[in-house]
């Protein structure tokens, strides 16, 4: 399932192809990434969105090459400025993680050293990866201090994590990012720890910063909400696989697979009166993947065929692709749920009305 | 950092004055007088006791006791193990040789003891890490004074590397030669904690989610263990090292003894056996001195290095 | 694609089928069943429990298998080799022992060398012009009691080390048992206390073990024997008086942790009361812990009781205790060395079973390691 020539001719900065990775555990194999693909083009926003446990977390992992040791790469390949990541040592890996493709983490509380002054871990990039002598890496430091918006930066440099707040840290870690001036920034669900309110302001940082600097930008949530603010293409990702892909448009307003639909009905916002419909059940267990859609089990809209068959991915336009049974000819004719298509009106009403 | 510096201040006075009253009360409430010598006639018994304050309400000898250290430095006189020195004198003759013998061991320790966690965290699970594990358990099982028998006996009686004993007379190559066994009994034990003490920390911090950020910093992984993962796994050895220091001396006093070191524990062991009770508690008052030192010199030293202490933060 | 695709499988499934994923296979592992059965794997563990048991079953049982009580002394049998049936006959511990300086006319005076006790001239010299031989002698035909065994000899007022040594870890074992488990309780109830309580009580509760953990544990034990006088209840009490401090703090933080979790707080919404509170639904979380730390805590007692035996404060004679023996040993180390191997072997294999044993269970109940086999 190679995908075709996009509609922006933009060239294509990171590309995934059919990554399998799987760990080895007591119990026995897990198939924690299935034959992923994907690609970021220069200056775009995707978002790979998914419940816990899906693989997304997995799939950056490998990318940044920080796997736990008992993970495998089974088969596939990361391409980037023409090295497969999958490929190369250790010793050209340091000149690409972090100083090309940055990372920001989850957990804003946990990463940052707690024992070393905020702004020498920003300066340490500098100093360290660019031998760029201290009082200058302190003022570039303290330039992307402002830049990430920290108030009062010469203050908070020499102040320590737990002097700051969740916000306040998730700011510094993008910081750090950024130090490297990376072509890539990964953020792995860099507001799930943090308040809403902070949320929104880190998310408008990320988005600020995309613009200025026009990096490429993955987005890692499981909040489908998160995703229509900030990414131009969504990647649906479930047990392991991309299940449905297409612009943030297309995913949200005219969604095809049942599992993007029950994602879709499950976010809660202020309009919808009826009530939330949760995903029932959890997803499988990835020793023992199920045959056939691994969706099949909780879904409500499953065929005999998706106990059979893994489901191929269906074109829907040029952009959008989905993996269900359901686009098949033969299949019934079917309709997303009602709870969605008030919610689909709803937001193109909104839409229409921006 | 001056309130957290008063606070520890103030909590080692109280340590140090609670366990003075304890040793007060221990030899003043001991059963039978300190001058129950049956040779001496029952009215230099009486002279004594009054020279001794002994007559007096027990709340006045308190006070004298108190007033005696710290203004005069008395801190009583021997009468058995060596009539009529002051405990002060003797101990401090004594202490130079068993500071020695404890901070060379820890000296040693620390090195050996850094070197081998490291090795076993970086290298977890695999066999140098349960070869090191394994010496490990040996080093904190093993009591000191039972290393200390097999060296003496192999090293120092059948194979004749060393001395069996102390040698007080050699030359200073000679004493240290001496005081070779004692020293490596005495450090095997630090050695072992320090290892599994670091390897614990270091394994913990190896798998810290601000390592990970170290490495995707583009930090190399050499430059992000020694950076990030070394310095903050090795703070907390403060933690353990600087205790050890008052445990190496009180295990050290049996030492002393086995190699005839003229050190305060051998004098404390003697008083003990002789019924040296004054002596006794001097050297008591001793170790309680140099734990309560340690455990001070722990928290100021946490005070400076750790920030979270010093600026009162919530994980202190 | 394997399978052909087919017209007729392309039928929603029936509609009101519950949506879930397969069910879980396996029936719920109990927190100490699961416990229980991580220790089993480990191998190391598992040893260290077997040689505590049989240590502990020697310790009762030993002293029956000879005829000698551990206070039987005789002057003619001072300071015997180890000799053990079977092993004697490849040499070791054959109840030899190489006498030096021996005029060499006494070799043939039964007297002096009874009947068939030399063995071996190890070496012949003069002294001023006397003949004199260093022998190898059977010592039990030597000293007169050919057909006693010691098996780990006898020490110098001729009592049995076999029997000592078993009587002596009896003792040992005891103290540190009984000390242990004070400390436990005392710990358990007081940090339970301070933990549930929390606010003014627990900052009053957690000075207290402040001012008394400022106290180093050798000098309070040493201060208490002087004060109450050498014996076990001294002994034991001063290995209480400091010890049970730690397992207040662990059982303390445990309570500050778990009382403050959701499912505490509805059962106390629930009107669950405090006593039921504590027992049912906070004290469980603690008890894994707890243990290991029991565990771990035993070598340290035993240690100290041997410590304080060196120092002379140990039990009053002719009480043996393992440090005992080995302090009263260790002044012949040079000339009856197996006077302190036993013992010292004894001390450190138990200490070393203990260490072993804590750390399984320090892993089996390590609750971030449920679940995982």
């Amino acid at each position: 399932m190679t995908k075709k020539a996009d509609m922006t001719e933009q060239e294509t900065v990171l590309e995934v192809k059919d990554l399998r990775v799987s760990f080895k555990s007591i119990a026995g194999k897990v198939q924690a990434v299935r034959g992923v693909n994907f690609t970021l083009k220069k200056g775009e926003t995707i978002a790979i969105v998914g419940e816990s446990g899906s693989g997304k977390s997995v799939s950056i992992k490998t990318i940044m090459g920080i796997l736990s040791r008992n993970a495998v790469i089974e088969e596939g390949s990361i391409l980037y400025e023409g090295h497969d990541l999958t490929k190369i040592t250790e010793k050209e890996y340091e000149e690409i993680r972090g100083k090309k493709i940055g990372l920001v983490f989850q957990d804003p509380l946990s990463s940052l050293n707690p024992l070393m002054k905020i702004g020498h871990q920003i300066a340490e990039v500098y100093t360290q990866n660019y031998k760029i002598p201290k009082a200058e890496a302190k003022k570039r430091a303290l330039a992307i201090m402002a830049d990430v918006g920290i108030p009062n930066p010469e203050l908070r440099y020499n102040q320590y994590p737990f002097q700051f707040s969740g916000g306040m840290r998730q700011r510094i870690v993008i910081a750090i990012a950024l130090a490297n001036d990376p072509d890539i920034l990964i953020c792995d669900e860099p507001t799930t720890a943090l308040d809403v309110t902070v949320q929104a302001k880190i998310l408008q940082l990320i988005k600020k910063i995309k613009n200025e600097r026009g990096i490429s930008v993955i987005f890692i949530t499981h909040d489908l909400g998160v995703v229509a603010n900030i990414a131009d293409r969504v990647y649906v990702m479930y047990a392991g696989k991309i299940v449905e892909q297409g612009t943030c448009e297309e995913v949200f307003l005219d969604a095809k697979h049942p599992y993007t639909w029950a994602l879709l009905t499950s976010i809660p916002d202020m309009k919808s009166k009826e009530s939330l419909l949760a995903i029932p059940g959890t997803p499988p267990n990835m020793i023992h993947p199920p045959k056939g859609d691994a969706f099949a089990a909780r879904n409500r809209y499953a065929m005999k065929i998706d106990l059979k068959e893994e489901p191929p991915m269906f074109q829907v336009s040029s952009t959008h692709y989905a993996a269900t049974w359901l686009l098949h000819p033969y299949a019934p004719p079917c309709e997303p749920p009602k709870e969605l298509k008030q919610r689909v009106e709803e937001m193109k009403r909104e839409a229409g009305l921006l | 950092m001056k309130q957290y510096f008063l606070k520890r201040v103030l909590a080692a006075c109280v340590a140090l004055f609670l366990i003075l009253t304890l040793a007060f009360m221990v030899v003043r409430l001991m059963p039978g007088s300190v001058y129950d010598d049956p040779n001496l006639p029952p009215a230099a018994v009486a002279m004594l006791e009054q020279k001794a304050h002994l007559d007096k309400p027990l709340l006045t000898q308190y006070g004298y006791f108190l007033k005696g250290i710290i203004t005069e430095n008395d801190w009583g006189t021997s009468v058995k193990v060596e009539p009529g020195i002051p405990a002060f004198e003797i101990l401090k003759r004594q202490i130079p040789i068993s500071l020695f013998v404890n901070l060379m061991s820890l000296l040693i320790a620390l090195p050996i003891g850094i070197l081998a966690g490291t090795a076993a965290a970086i290298k977890k699970n695999t066999m140098i890490d349960h070869a090191i594990s394994f010496l490990v358990i040996l080093g904190i099982s093993i009591p000191s004074f039972v290393f200390a028998s097999l060296l003496q006996y192999f090293c120092g009686f059948k194979w004749e590397w060393f001395p069996i004993l102390y040698e007080p007379s050699a030359d200073m190559a000679g004493q240290l030669h001496s005081l070779m066994l004692p020293i490596i009994a005495l450090s095997l034990s630090p050695i072992a904690t320090i290892t599994r003490y670091l390897r614990g920390e270091l394994i913990e911090v190896l798998d810290s989610e601000y390592m990970t950020l170290a490495c995707t910093k583009g930090l190399p992984h050499y430059k992000a263990t020694t950076r990030h993962a070394f310095r903050n796994a090795s703070l907390p050895l403060i933690h353990v090292v600087i205790p050890m220091f008052a445990n190496v001396l009180g295990g050290s006093m049996v030492i002393e003894r086995m190699f005839s070191i003229p050190g305060v524990g051998g004098t404390m062991i003697k008083s003990i056996n002789q019924t040296d009770y004054s002596l006794t508690v001097a050297t008591l008052i001793f170790y309680a001195l140099i734990s309560v030192l340690t455990a001070f010199v722990v928290d100021i030293l946490l005070g400076i290095v750790d920030p979270r202490v010093r600026f009162g933060g919530e994980n202190a | 694609m394997s399978e052909q695709i087919k017209r007729e499988d392309f039928v929603f499934l029936d509609a009101d089928r519950t949506l879930f994923d397969e069910t879980f296979s396996g029936k719920p592992i109990g927190f100490f069943k699961d416990a229980l059965l991580r220790l089993k794997k480990n191998k190391a563990s598992i040893v260290a429990f077997v040689i505590i048991v049989l240590i502990a079953f020697f310790a009762v049982a030993g002293p029956v298998f000879t005829p000698y009580g551990y206070n039987d002394q005789d002057v003619n049998r001072v300071n015997m080799p180890p000799k053990i049936p079977v092993l004697e006959t490849f040499g070791i511990a054959d109840g030899t022992r190489i006498i030096y300086n021996s005029r060499k006319e006494n070799l043939n005076n039964p007297e002096k060398f009874p009947e068939g006790s030399v063995l071996e001239i190890v070496r012949e010299y003069e002294i001023k012009n006397t003949p004199m031989v260093d022998v190898k002698v059977d010592y039990y035909i030597y000293s007169g009691h050919p057909d006693d065994y010691f098996i780990m000899g006898t020490d110098y007022l001729g009592r049995d080390l076999w029997t000592r040594l078993w009587r002596g870890a009896r003792v040992s074992l005891l103290i540190a048992v009984i000390s242990v488990m004070m400390n436990i309780c005392i710990g358990v109830v007081y940090g339970a206390i301070a933990g549930y309580y929390g606010g003014r009580v627990d900052i009053i509760m957690m000075r207290i073990t402040e001012i008394i953990g400022a106290f180093p544990q050798v000098i309070v034990a040493t201060l208490l024997i002087l004060f109450m006088g050498t014996g076990i209840r001294a002994i034991i009490f001063a290995l209480i008086i400091r010890g049970w401090i730690g397992t207040a703090k662990l059982v303390r933080g445990q309570f500050l942790r778990f009382k403050g979790r959701e499912y505490v707080l509805a059962a106390r919404v629930m009107g669950v009361k405090d006593k039921k509170l504590i027992f049912r639904h906070i004290l469980p979380n603690s008890i894994g812990p707890v243990i290991t730390r029991a565990m771990v805590e035993v070598p340290g007692a035993i240690f100290a009781e041997s410590f304080l035996a060196f120092i002379g404060l140990g039990l009053q004679a002719p009480e043996p205790s393992i440090g005992v023996l080995l302090s009263d040993a260790q002044k012949v180390l040079n000339s009856y060395p197996y006077q302190t191997f036993f013992p010292a072997v004894l001390i450190s294999v138990l200490m070393i079973s203990f260490n072993l044993f804590g750390n399984g269970l320090r892993d089996a109940f390590n609750p971030t390691m449920r679940g995982s086999d």
